[in-house]
């Protein structure tokens, strides 16, 4: 479903990316985790191609992002994101944010698109704040609505960049969970988060990145357990002790 | 000083014809410089290749200009050049294309003062650029722009004076011809344009104020 085949990214001089190569399959959840600064969340960002890569080969449902001719909005309609900063329309209701793009890319009926929204809504237990204007969220609250935002498009795959870095201890739970069920409902994911914990139970991979490679990708059970790698060994220890 | 001579009503209207004149010419120019100062400054932030710089050039030269050098320039030389405008057309013509310059750089501070987050967001959707800028952009940059963009207008209706160099009947013309009736007449008569012009621009003022307390 993705597969980036040496993949690399430099700005100017400086590489962010160094040949990637990395296969996701369909339903799979695949969890990136490493130092900041080591090119996680360009990876990421690859995927849909907010970021362009500088060489190598990158195939996203069948499309070949490397290739010249790519129809990027038609692309990016299978493919949701959540972003650290949730990134809703301020000047928008909750409801008119999740339907924005269902009517104006997938050309639903406003009346299709807000059923839809909030179906999506319910799902990530917030059916009631539909009227309410971003501000009037928590973060917690703010970051399911980007959630039910990205599935109302009805995606193949969804990505995360850091969807709980930005909350309250106290809300990253309520965003875990909704990722959770849905990684349970076999969508695909990846998702780069800090959230160990989470990690170990949602993911059925790990892609360990450093210095902008990857280092070492195993089943989740495994890496944890024992990582093969010194780097990742050690990063593990750092992250226990706190 | 000849109070009840000044305020006899021939004299009075026709300060309040004058003001008519102003109002016109300020809310035709204000429209116009609104639409081009927008096309402008969505221009520029959108970095058209060569077309940018060219036209950073040409609002930087009409941004460090005097109006007043403008309005004379648009009435005396354009017709050497065989554009001949009509003193009502030649303050609109010279007054929109101040002002556009102007706006347009509060229009271009608008949209980039929008989080680019923002941008990825809509575009990750499958929304194209025009349609971003359109949903998206341009109405969290509109609320932002809408204080200073009121400011502008208030200072575009009181630069409508200006245009008493080309002889535009607007109020302050009209308060000079009354001069030449009478010395006597001239304070009455800037008073009453100073009441007038304070009104609607101290409407405008607070209309401006109610906008800048209703932040997103």
């Amino acid at each position: 479903m993705i597969e980036f085949r040496g993949v690399s990214k430099a700005y100017g001089s400086f590489e962010v990316l160094r040949d990637i190569h990395l296969r996701i399959e369909e339903g799979e959840v695949v969890v990136i985790i490493g130092p900041s600064g080591s090119g996680k969340s360009t990876l990421l960002r690859c995927i849909n191609r907010l970021e362009a890569i500088s060489s190598g080969e990158l195939i996203v449902n069948e499309t070949p992002l490397h290739g010249k001719k790519v129809d990027i909005n038609r692309f990016r309609r299978d493919i949701g994101i959540v972003f650290q900063h949730f990134n809703l329309y301020p000047h928008k209701k909750v409801i008119d944010n999740i339907t924005l793009a269902p009517v104006k890319v997938l050309g639903l009926s406003k009346q299709e698109a807000e059923e839809r929204a909030l179906s999506y809504l319910k799902r990530v237990g917030i059916a009631d704040k539909a009227q309410q204007y971003p501000s009037q969220l928590s973060g917690g609250q703010q970051q399911r609505v980007a959630i039910a935002r990205g599935l109302a498009m009805q995606p193949k795959i969804m990505l995360f960049d850091e969807p709980t870095s930005a909350l309250d201890p106290e809300m990253i739970g309520e965003v875990l969970d909704v990722m959770r069920a849905l990684a349970h409902e076999g969508m695909t994911m990846v998702i780069v988060t800090h959230e160990m914990g989470f990690a170990r139970e949602a993911a059925d991979r790990i892609v360990f990145m450093d210095n902008g490679q990857i280092v070492e990708e195993a089943a989740a059970s495994a890496f944890f357990k024992e990582p093969r790698e010194e780097r990742a060994r050690l990063f593990l220890s750092r992250l226990i002790k706190h | 000083m000849d109070f009840a001579g000044a305020y006899s009503w021939p004299n009075l209207s026709f300060i309040l014809q004058g003001f008519g004149m102003t109002l016109l010419v300020a809310a035709l120019s204000i429209l116009f410089s609104f639409v081009l100062g927008t096309l402008l400054g969505i221009l520029r932030y959108t970095r058209v290749p060569l077309l940018n710089p060219l036209l950073a050039v040409i609002i930087d030269l009409i941004r460090n200009l005097p109006l007043l050098l403008i309005i004379y320039f648009i009435y005396i030389v354009l017709p050497q050049l065989g554009l001949k405008l009509p003193p009502f057309g030649a303050a609109i013509a010279a007054l929109t294309l101040f002002e556009g310059a102007m706006i347009s750089e509060i229009v271009r501070g608008g949209l980039t003062s929008v989080d680019r987050g923002q941008i990825e967001a809509a575009r990750s959707s499958g929304l194209g650029y025009v349609q971003t800028m359109r949903h998206i952009i341009l109405p969290q940059a509109l609320r932002r722009m809408a204080p200073p963009l009121v400011s502008q207008f208030i200072s575009l209706l009181k630069d409508t004076s200006l245009a008493i160099i080309i002889s535009l009947p607007e109020i302050m013309h009209n308060v000079q011809i009354l001069q030449g009736h009478s010395p006597n007449y001239v304070i009455p008569a800037l008073i009453v344009a100073a009441l007038l012009y304070f009104a609607v621009n101290y409407t405008l003022s607070i209309i401006a104020r109610r906008l800048e307390a209703r932040k997103i």
